[in-house]
């Protein structure tokens, strides 16, 4: 079942070409004082090459996790407990962190929320650019380093590129410092970028220029883009396809517009219908009662149920499995198809 | 309709159960032991030895270890390990105080710099600079020298000394926590200095000084028997370490015990304390 | 027109200068940081009004000044008919019976050494709101206005969600039965799916107790959710202020303009209808001569590169600082 997600029989509308990331059944444990946190639970997904795939949910979803996973940054005792997390015919999970970091920075890069702090301030941006091509030695020399550096700070839109090489990251404003780290994430042409909330610290109207050079990148250089975020807005504008976890789990994957037109999990419904518009009548919200769960000690049965108009019996002691309830569109529900679309709307009658 | 909107919310988190988990925290008990065991053979000293601190016994002087005098006796007769016994309440209570009284002069004033700013923290700060510019036992001794030897001139010269590093640190602290949004809200809601002083900032920033306290705690000992030893603390016959020490220095090559014993018993106390406050520090700090 | 419950005027606030901490220390003048600039808006009983703007935009720190949290360098505060600019100490503390805060953080805003009986119990207790016998009372009714369940009461902060902790945040606030809350971003630290809950709280607060709200926030959607009028501020200035409708429909100033076309909407089929505006929100230390904007604006001539704007009425309580409104509303 689960081998279904991971293959490009299951992703909708893309090559035959295997997926550039082919995450399977990924478990992810923290002990903690207070008993171990599943924090990413039995999680499965597939990039395609090219694609930009999302992964939304909430604080604590485990979208983070999953991301850090991928590369072995989860930082001890926390550790992958089962899965495979397959990229270019091996298995990551089961390499050693020394030949983890022939990959990370060279085959799969990561840019992380806090782009102020990512940058080390006693360095130039110059010397933090050219840092990776050196150590993965695509390039020979400092100065051949740098002259890339200045290439790549042009690619991402940072003016006055050999001007500004040799500034402190201090003299960068915060969506300037973004594009630094972008610009060293593709220092050694990663196939593959991981992008953690790269634009939840930004300004809406930064947000809007880092997003769209995400995209242009994504499109010009043939990347593919592990994009987390939890906002809505942002999956609808740069994802094809995005999965929605909640409480660990996935439980809901799909393209992205069908998601939109369509979700078939109560969560997604919810989540979709909570969000206020700028467009369109100004009708009242209805919230999703509650607050996600504690993963100490998760719910019984589907982890959402306490929360779900849906709810039954069923829903309380059973486990449900992610399934594929249209061609390429899976959900954790057992009640996927008596689910109603204005199921959140018919609340308050 | 409000009901709908306004769903009850159960919270999130059950309040955990604290089970202290007792391996964790061996240093804590192993010291807090010792410390325990030899206070309580202070207190009850009179019932575990025969024997008076000042009684005199001048046809048993010099006596090596025996079972009848386990640490001997020195030249008036006394038996040592009845001294030592009943030195152990005086100088933990000492410690104690002389750690306690810096502890309050030093957050007060630190808190009242930090928390004001301006010409007041300037003040407190340049008198801050000026004891921290001396070392610590040389300046409790030019106090001393000035109040003249006993066991007052102590108490007030350990705090002057000590408190320095108190007001510091604390300051620091509060400088943190008063920009801190729940300070903040505490003005929105028209509270006075002083709740919001005692009631919302000083809670907050106790901690790091308890943990300094507990690392001075060590300091403060060696320096209470310091200086008795150099006859400006306790005054002679009361049974004190350093009284003990300073009466044995002349005995040093033919009586062995005078010393080396009472020593061994500083020492212990020491590591005890030492111990019992890495702990507590240690505890603190997981618990924050 | 009825009488404003608060009137701004003129407002400024100037940090730094050569009164500044970091001049007297280093003997240099410091830079002097303009974060609020001769602001002027007024809000009607009952209604609530948001406050729009980036960071540095200066919208917390004029939410701030109007409890005199930070103290406004000129400019007048009238709230109900006194000047709250020239309070005493004694007579302000009355006044923030009056106004309330609720702030952005529900984490650090909260005191983490006092359960929720304690928060409560001492607000009402400083403040004589109620008669000692009735403090248990009152701290029960206010756990229910809040939607938090009555066992909550004896815990610390930290055994509740983020959504739960903002609930608390809005007790305390609500405490001291004021008439007026400037909420400080006080969604925009919960979940999503939590955010609409606060959201319907603080509609239904309003309707309940009658309450008069300045609500500050960075987020768009939100605020149109919530809004009655809005203002946007861009470098301490505010540059367009409106109804909802007015501001979200026909915005005329090319901010708010950009604003709404930068804004990420959860729809896969949206374009936006706008080119997207380009460079970074310039430093409030060394802001752009004329109008603030001219620097990102496609409009900007001459004219906005010299001389700053004033507020123009464009349609009945619809006002902008743009010198090509006209133009900006054409290309719309």
């Amino acid at each position: 079942m689960a081998t279904v997600l991971g293959t490009a029989a299951g992703t909708v509308g893309t090559s035959a070409a295997p997926p550039i990331l082919d995450v399977r059944s990924l478990t992810t444990t923290i002990p903690t004082a207070r008993g171990t946190l599943t924090v990413v639970d039995d999680v499965s997904f597939a990039v395609a090459q090219g694609e930009c795939f999302g992964l939304v949910g909430e604080s604590g979803s485990g979208k983070s996790m999953t991301l850090r996973s991928i590369l072995g940054l989860i930082p001890p005792p926390g550790r992958v407990a089962s899965g495979e997390v397959r990229h270019a015919g091996r298995d990551l999970v089961r390499l050693s962190q020394r030949e983890l970091n022939r990959i990370r920075g060279r085959e799969i890069a990561m840019i992380v929320q806090d782009a102020v702090s990512a940058l080390n301030p006693v360095y130039r941006i110059g010397r933090q650019i050219g840092e990776p091509m050196l150590e993965h030695r695509i390039v020979k020399g400092a100065r051949s380093a740098r002259a890339r550096a200045v290439a790549l700070m042009a690619k991402v839109g940072i003016p006055a590129p050999e001007k500004r090489v040799d500034d402190f990251p201090h003299q960068f404003s915060g969506g300037m410092c973004q594009r630094v780290v972008i610009a060293t994430a593709l220092a050694c042409d990663p196939g593959l970028l991981l992008a953690d909330e790269p634009t939840t610290a930004l300004d809406v109207t930064i947000q809007d220029q880092i997003l769209k050079l995400l995209v242009a990148l994504q499109r010009d250089l043939g990347l593919s883009l592990l994009l987390v975020t939890h906002d809505m807005g942002v999956v609808a504008q740069t994802c094809q396809r995005v999965a929605v976890m909640y409480a660990g789990q996935i439980v809901e994957l799909v393209r992205t517009d069908a998601l939109f037109r369509q979700p078939r999990h109560p969560y997604t419904a919810g989540l979709l219908n909570c969000v206020p518009r700028l467009d369109g009548p100004a009708v009242r919200l209805k919230p999703i009662p509650g607050a996600p769960p504690d993963l100490a000690a998760p719910p019984s049965g589907c982890r959402f149920h306490p929360r779900c108009p849906l709810a039954t019996e069923a829903c309380r002691s059973q486990r449900p499995e992610l399934v594929e309830v249209a061609p390429g569109h899976f959900s954790r529900c057992i009640r996927h198809h008596e689910m109603p679309p204005d199921l959140w709307k018919r609340l308050d009658a | 309709m409000a009901d709908a909107v306004l769903p009850p919310v159960k919270p999130v988190l059950a309040p955990p159960r604290r089970r202290v988990r007792w391996r964790q925290h061996t240093n804590m008990l192993v010291g807090g032991g010792i410390l325990v065991a030899i206070l309580l053979a202070s207190i009850f000293a009179d019932h575990l030895t025969p024997y008076g601190p000042l009684e005199q016994n001048l046809r048993n002087t010099l006596q090596p270890p025996s079972w009848a005098h386990p640490f001997g006796t020195d030249n008036f007769g006394r038996d040592i390990f009845t001294r030592v016994l009943h030195a152990a309440k005086l100088d933990l209570m000492i410690c104690f105080l002389c750690v306690f009284f810096p502890w309050v002069l030093g957050t007060a004033l630190g808190a009242v710099a930090g928390y004001f700013g301006g010409l007041v923290e300037t003040i407190v700060m340049r008198i801050v600079d000026t004891f921290s510019a001396f070392p610590f036992l040389v300046m409790a001794i030019g106090i001393i020298a000035i109040l003249g030897p006993g066991i007052t001139s102590m108490y007030i010269a350990l705090t002057l000394a000590g408190w320095s590093m108190y007001a510091r640190i604390v300051r620091a602290e509060v400088l943190v926590v008063r920009q801190s949004e729940y300070v903040l809200a505490a003005r929105a809601l028209g509270y006075g200095h002083v709740r919001i002083m005692f009631g919302h900032i000083l809670p907050n920033v106790i901690t790091p000084t308890i943990i300094f306290a507990m690392t001075d705690i060590v300091l403060v000992i060696l320096s209470t028997v310091s200086l008795s030893f150099l006859g400006l603390g306790v005054q002679p016959p009361t049974a004190e370490w350093g009284i003990i020490l300073n009466e044995a220095k002349g005995f040093l090559l033919i009586a062995w015990w005078m010393v080396t014993l009472p020593g061994i018993v500083i020492v212990i106390v020491g590591l005890a304390l030492s111990l019992f406050g890495d702990g507590v520090a240690q505890w603190l700090r997981e618990r924050a | 027109m009825p009488e404003p419950l608060l009137q701004v005027t003129g407002l400024s606030k100037h940090f730094g200068g050569h009164r500044g901490l970091v001049a007297r220390l280093g003997g240099v003048p410091a830079p002097r940081l303009v974060a609020v600039d001769d602001v002027s808006f007024s809000i009607a009983r009952g209604e609530i009004f948001s406050l729009v703007g980036e960071s540095g935009s200066g919208k917390t720190t004029l939410g701030r000044t109007i409890l005199r949290l930070v103290e406004p360098t000129s400019g007048h505060i009238v709230f109900d008919g006194t000047d709250i600019t020239t309070l005493r100490p004694a007579q302000l503390r009355k006044a923030r019976r009056q106004i309330q805060m609720i702030f952005q953080d529900p984490v650090s805003s909260l005191n983490p050494r006092l359960t929720v009986r304690q928060m409560l119990g001492e607000v009402l207790r400083v403040h004589a709101v109620r008669p000692a016998s009735q403090v248990q009372a009152r701290i029960a009714e206010l756990l229910a206005l809040v939607g938090l369940p009555a066992d909550s009461i004896d815990r610390t902060p930290k055994h509740f969600s983020g959504g739960q902790r903002q609930r608390i945040g809005i007790a305390r606030a609500l405490a001291v039965e004021p008439r007026f809350i400037v909420a400080d971003e006080p969604v925009s630290a919960v979940d999503v799916s939590v955010q609409s809950q606060i959201m319907n709280l603080l509609l239904d607060l309003r309707e309940r107790l009658g309450l008069t709200l300045l609500f500050i926030a960075h987020d768009l959607s939100v605020v149109r959710y919530l809004s009655d009028r809005v203002g946007v501020m861009y470098l301490g200035r505010i540059v367009e202020v409106g109804s909802r409708d007015q501001l979200f429909s026909a915005p005329r100033h090319p901010y708010t303009r950009a604003l709404l076309s930068a804004a990420p909407r959860p729809d896969p089929n949206h374009r936006a209808t706008i080119a997207a505006i380009t460079g970074e929100p310039p430093s409030p230390l060394n802001p752009p001569s004329g109008c603030h904007f001219h620097t990102r604006c496609p409009l900007a001539t001459d004219l906005c590169r010299s001389v700053a704007p004033l507020p123009e009425l464009v349609a009945p309580g619809h006002e902008v600082r743009c010198h090509h409104h006209d133009h900006a509303a054409v290309t719309a």
